[in-house]
């Protein structure tokens, strides 16, 4: 396998330490000669996922280059018929090289070991000799170079060292070391380079360069702690995790983040601690590699917020509720509550499942429900729909958004990915980069829209557009693109490749599917579907929006529920009375709510029988990100308390029910699956678990050029194929949308998604509390002219089914409508574009 | 001598010779107006012909430098270097407290003949005096329409601007600079690409970086030809250069001559010898702090003070700053003096340059001190040694030469210090 480059790359020779090399042009020093000579050349500044720097000097080689004769071109020979070689006259920085003809490279001198050994002599002159308690010690670059190339012994007297501050908050989740570092600006990069905050920067000149963070607050970015993971050295670590545990006491479980639609790889750091009565405990979240899905990078989000998973809030103990309150009971008893409710129900039984349930919760519930004779299996939030459409006209089999770039284009529509998926919108922003047209349309603005908005980027020009539409009309911005906007649309037809992102920001379900069905087109018709980096995604919420389709459940369905409650509903991972104003309405009408939770809720509060399930951290699974990949997880942490996983709940209560035998583990499940459902025939948790050689190669003997994200061994996934991969497809109607009007004195307040909110599994992560915001609601300035109001007033929010109290703040929002974010208040808030009204509260005048 | 044209100074016994009526009244102007009529290349040929070497310290042919400029890029600049931050060096401030037009003569010279449409001077941010009066010259000769659209109706624009930088030696380093006048972090980059390809100059467009004194030369030699310019200095020194002469001697300043002259000419003849009665030379920066020390042998007094003649003697001319000391100076404490000063300056980009100052500069404190050892000097000899050629840009050569060479040169008056001995005159005494 070669370095992934473009088709039409030319190899040219290349000899390496008197070998040649067939590798292509253009190819960095570095990259191609650990990717081809196995030949490790040490770096600390150089990143293979940032521009090469050329700062830290550690990988100066002795280079040089085949002499061509000017007029014929042939290549000079020497006395003894060898080729001539013309010798830089002094050793060059390989990051800093590419691949030509004739290239040649010598590593294994004499002046290059001695100038290996000089640079690591100068950089610990002032480092610290604090290893020992270094929470990089063990997995640490430095370290490890010094070992292999540095000096035996310092010449540096210890009191001439420099001494600089030790703990600099940069931010509330990244702490500082000023001895450690090395100046290497890697966190700088990654910052400018590839996530597009530039919150950190360096200040002063000499010994006294240091790292700063010139935001407010500080190291303001969804990004932070994968710098940490860069960091040659142990300068930067996050709050969470430093002097926590030493690497090797840590056993790394390969994980799926639990949060999003983007399923970034991730591998949980598992000790045996204290803090955890002894059981083994989540120290830290790492990326772990995966160049399709997330490459060597997670979102603070997933990183930091793993603490639900041992949270002393959460469900530990089956509830029954006999009369009219739950009380503990033992799984027997609970079993039985269960079977006698669903016996009795004649049939007439539902599930409602959330998104971050897996495909083997998913496939015996479903077994389960339609074993009784039920039939109805609703998807939760019923807000998102279309994943049918993804299923159709998804993106190609082995896309991978790293390759999207010049020529390509982007769609981003309804959604604010920076808040929804954040990993899409760094991948998608670093497309941009590459020169991809990036078009953002929404009724909003959002950060995405900024992206699309810039001309200029690293000093190099990039293209975007945005597309304000007015509120609830997404559906017809993109049917009418062609008419409204051709230049944009020309690009996106004419790209070589289009992706379109379509989500359900301020939308309701019939305006989220047409405005789907309305991209489905858009693809179709200009001939972008069912090939490599071309097609549709969505933000369904959690971690499994697309399990929930291929298994079965819609939101349809759940409107049905919702619409004609059952006698008995088993609400799974789900928590509609915490996100939904409405649903105490209709959940109140069911006969029995059986609910397989992680909390304790408003939603348990309306269910006669509570059953504990584990989170992703306990036990193993599977789920289908939104590009389609099926991908598992596996078990880390021990139980807590009494929880089991929602699949052996379900499988334990259909033997109870005579539908058959429990199935033992989860990968017996996923057998049936694959056997019952065709898209998931390749899907054996074997398959799943195989890995192939990725570029650049991570982790193990090579942190000190990747960094600390770790090697694959989890498995990469199977993505499975759209529609459109193995066939035609055809563009659908798109359905006219019934807009949702408001009266003189009301708004429309429309729901966003704030990453950082206080829902259940998000509130255990306590450090990252100051970072969720207060809750607000946003309205125009002609709004809250007329309702007399201004920036920083308290306010209720009045709506069918409750009411809350937030700031008003004045933005860039269309009149009439108003952003209500969602789990931001203690009370639910709409789900969808709802009427509300808004009032004025006098604020309490402090004596 | 005496018969050789001044050049840069030719018209400083010209009273108001900075005010743009009285420049142009003694010819100036005369080369923009001639170059637009000979058109891009020609003026490019007969720079290059002229073997103007670039005066900010390399010696880089200015011609040659030109000519690297892609033709076929639309935006192209021309940045002049007048951050002058090199130790003993007060000569471009010369040129531009002086006669500045011939200075924004030759650099609209240069503009016109790469194409360029904008022209930055960079100052150092010390002189935002010399900015402001800069200023006031550039705006009267694009009142007559030397600077702006159309000039001369040439159908050519540019733009003239002066830019002050923050203060830092580093800047005076082409590609530091370039980061500097971006507003960006004054540092190197990494070259290739150089400033003269597309995406190695100022915003990633082709960039001539030119020194204050190259460009000025450059008016004379368009009105008086290559071969007139040639004809003056050595071979492979042509023209005339500033020379700024400082420390011990009778009488320092700034002086032009042909690279022909001798060091002895210029220090005895012109300076006057030994600043007090009793002492003799002892030793030279010939090119400020960057450059290697010399003892002022016989041998180096009768060497020609030109690019190739200083090689020889190993060490280099530079941008022609010459230290002058006398036998009261310790050079121990020169090169602690030296190496203070690279210390502060090293921008801390690069490892061995950031880290290697800071160290040799604690070792040299302690030698100072008297609590040195013989092998404290051996061990900044090689950690200065360690530094050389493996930095990122040339401050790290320049702040290596220090230790190297007057331990080299100077090896017993480091000896005297680790022997205790710290009983030693200053320098300023």
């Amino acid at each position: 396998m070669a370095i992934p480059v473009k088709d039409d790359t030319k190899l040219v020779t290349v000899k390496i330490d008197d070998k040649e090399y067939q590798v292509p042009a253009g190819a960095n020093l570095v990259d191609l000669a650990k990717w081809y000579a196995d030949n490790d050349i040490p770096v600390f500044c150089y990143h293979p996922k940032l521009e090469p720097v050329g700062m830290c000097r550690m990988c100066l080689v002795e280079l040089g280059s085949i002499m061509r004769d000017r007029e014929t071109g042939d290549v000079v020979l020497d006395d003894n018929g060898e080729p001539t070689v013309r010798w830089f006259p002094k050793l060059q920085t390989a990051c800093t090289q590419t691949a030509s003809d004739g290239m040649v490279v010598r590593t294994n001198t004499e002046a290059v070991d001695e100038t290996r050994e000089n640079v690591l002599e100068f950089l610990l002159t002032s480092h610290p000799l604090d290893c020992p308690i270094c929470d990089k010690g063990g997995e640490c670059p430095l370290q490890n170079l010094t070992m292999e190339h540095g000096p035996q012994e310092s010449r540096m007297i210890y009191s001439d060292k420099m001494h600089l501050q030790k703990h600099v908050p940069l931010g509330d989740l990244i702490f500082l070391d000023r001895e450690r570092c090395i100046q290497c600006a890697r966190c700088v990069r990654f910052q400018d380079e590839l996530v597009g905050d530039a919150v950190l920067g360096f200040h002063e000149r000499g010994r006294r360069l240091q790292i700063i963070t010139s935001s407010d607050p500080g190291f303001d970015t969804y990004f932070s702690g994968n710098t940490t993971d860069i960091c040659p050295v142990g300068a930067l670590t996050t709050a969470d995790f430093r002097f926590g545990a030493r690497p090797w006491e840590m056993t790394e479980i390969p994980s799926i983040s639990p949060w999003d639609a983007a399923g970034e790889n991730i591998s949980l750091s598992m000790r045996l601690d204290r803090d955890f009565g002894g059981r083994a405990m989540i120290k830290r979240v790492m990326p772990r590699q995966n160049e399709y899905v997330n490459e060597l990078w997670i979102s603070d989000k997933t990183r930091f917020g793993h603490h639900f998973t041992r949270s002393l809030d959460r469900l530990v103990e089956p509830m029954v509720s006999f009369g009219d309150k739950l009380t503990d009971q033992s799984w027997n008893d609970a079993y039985k509550a269960a079977v006698t409710a669903l016996e009795g129900a004649s049939g007439d039984v539902a599930a409602i499942a959330g998104g971050a349930i897996s495909n083997e919760d998913l496939w015996e519930l479903r077994q389960l429900v339609e074993g009784l004779g039920g039939s109805r299996l609703g998807a939760w939030p019923p807000t998102h729909g279309g994943a049918d459409l993804v299923a159709e006209v998804g993106v190609g089999q082995d896309t991978n958004l790293k390759e999207l770039g010049a020529g390509d284009a982007i769609l981003v529509v309804a959604s604010d990915l920076e808040e929804e998926v954040p990993i899409w919108r760094l991948r998608l922003k670093r497309a941009q980069d590459r020169g991809a047209y990036l078009v953002v349309a929404n009724a909003r603005p959002t950060r995405m829209e900024e992206f699309a908005l810039d001309t200029q980027r690293n000093d190099k020009p990039v293209e975007g557009a945005a597309v304000r539409y007015a509120p609830g009309e997404a559906a017809a911005a993109i049917s009418d693109l062609k008419s409204s906007n051709k230049d944009v649309y020309d690009r996106l037809a004419d790209a070589t490749n289009l992706v379109v992102v379509a989500g359900a920001d301020g939308l309701d379900l019939d305006g989220n599917k047409a405005l789907m069905q309305a991209c489905a087109n858009l693809l179709i018709e200009t001939d972008h579907v069912g090939k490599a980096n071309n097609g549709l995604m969505s933000p369904i919420p959690g971690p499994n929006g697309m399990g929930l389709h291929y298994l079965g459940y819609t939101p349809e369905v759940t409107q049905d529920i919702v619409a004609n409650p059952p006698k008995v509903l088993i609400v799974a991972q789900a928590e509609p009375a915490e996100d939904d104003p409405t649903a105490t309405e209709w959940l109140s009408k069911v006969d029995t709510v059986i609910t397989l939770s992680l909390f304790p809720d408003r939603t348990t509060s309306y269910a006669s029988i509570v059953l504990p399930i584990q989170s992703f951290a306990e036990r193993d699974g599977t789920f289908v990100n939104g590009e389609r990949r099926v991908q598992r997880f596996y078990t880390a942490q021990g139980p807590l308390g009494e929880a089991v996983p929602a699949w052996k709940i379900l499988t334990t209560i259909r033997e109870k029910l005579g539908q058959g035998r429990a199935k033992l583990s989860a990968a017996a499940v996923m057998l049936e699956i694959t056997k019952n459902v065709d898209v998931f025939a390749e899907m054996r948790y074997k398959n799943l678990s195989q890995v192939t050689r990725q570029f650049p190669e991570i982790g193990g003997d090579d942190l000190y050029y990747g960094g600390t994200a770790y090697q694959n061994r989890g498995g990469l996934g199977i993505q499975i194929p759209s529609a459109a991969d193995s066939g035609k497809v055809k563009a659908g109607k798109v359905a006219s949308v019934k807009a949702t009007k408001a009266s003189k004195g009301e708004l429309i307040a429309l729901p966003i998604t704030e990453l950082y909110n206080r829902s259940n599994a998000f509130m255990p992560s306590g450090l990252v509390h100051a970072r969720v915001a207060v809750p607000y609601v946003t309205l125009s300035s002609s709004d809250a002219d007329d309702l007399g109001l201004v920036d920083g007033d308290l306010v209720e929010v009045s709506f069918e089914g409750g009411a809350v109290r937030v700031r008003a703040t004045v933005g860039d929002v269309p009149a009439g409508v108003a952003l209500l974010p969602q789990h931001l208040t203690d009370e639910p808030t709409p789900i969808v574009p709802t009427v509300v009204t808004l009032s004025k509260i006098a604020q309490p005048v402090l004596a | 001598m005496s018969d050789t044209p001044n050049i840069i100074l030719r018209a400083n016994d010209v009273e108001n010779i900075r005010d743009f009526d009285v420049y142009v009244e003694n010819g100036g102007y005369e080369a923009l107006k001639k170059s637009l009529e000979m058109g891009r290349d020609e003026v490019i040929n007969v720079v290059k012909a002229s073997n103007l070497r670039g005066r900010g310290g390399a010696g880089f042919p200015a011609g040659i430098k030109w000519s690297f400029i892609p033709k076929n890029e639309p935006i192209k600049y021309v940045c002049v270097n007048a951050d002058e931050s090199e130790t003993g060096t007060f000569k471009d401030r010369l040129i531009m407290e002086t006669n500045p037009h011939q200075l924004i003569e030759g650099a609209l010279i240069a503009a016109y003949a790469i194409g360029a449409k904008a022209v930055y001077i960079y100052l150092r941010g010390e002189f935002w005096d010399v900015a402001h009066d800069l200023d006031e010259r550039i705006a009267a000769a694009r009142e007559a329409g030397f600077i702006g659209e159309n000039i001369q109706d040439s159908g050519w624009d540019c733009e003239v601007y002066t830019h002050l930088g923050a203060g830092a030696y580093i800047c005076g380093e082409e590609t530091a600079l370039l980061n500097s006048l971006e507003g960006l972090l004054g540092q190197p980059r990494v070259r290739p690409p150089f400033p003269a390809n597309k995406g190695g100059g100022l915003y990633k467009e082709p960039t001539v970086v030119n020194n204050v004194e190259t460009l000025a030369n450059v008016p004379w030699i368009i009105n008086n030809g290559a071969d007139a310019y040639k004809a003056i200095g050595t071979e492979q020194s042509s023209g005339t250069k500033l020379y700024c002469v400082s420390g011990h001697v009778k009488n320092p300043g700034v002086f032009e001559l042909p690279f022909t002259t001798t060091f002895r000419e210029l220090l005895y003849d012109i300076c006057g010898g030994p600043r007090n009665e009793g002492t003799s030379f002892k030793a030279m920066l010939p090119s400020g702090g960057s450059g290697p020390i010399v003892p002022l042998t016989d041998e180096v007094l009768d060497t020609r003070m030109s690019y190739e003649d200083t090689a020889k003697l190993g060490t280099i001319i530079g941008s022609a700053s010459l230290i002058i000391m006398d036998d009261t100076v310790d050079i121990t404490w020169v090169a602690s003096k030296v190496t203070k000063f690279f210390k502060h300056e090293s921008c801390g980009k690069c490892t061995p340059c950031r880290e290697g100052t800071y160290w040799l500069d604690k070792v040299i404190d302690r030698i100072m001190a008297g609590e040195g050892t013989p092998k404290d000097v051996e061990l900044i000899a090689n950690v200065a040694n360690n530094m050389q050629g493996a930095t990122l840009c040339a401050l790290g050569d320049f702040a290596a030469n220090p230790i190297i060479h007057t331990i080299k040169q100077f090896p017993d008056d480091f000896a005297k210090h680790v022997q205790g001995d710290t009983e030693m005159a200053v320098a300023g005494d």
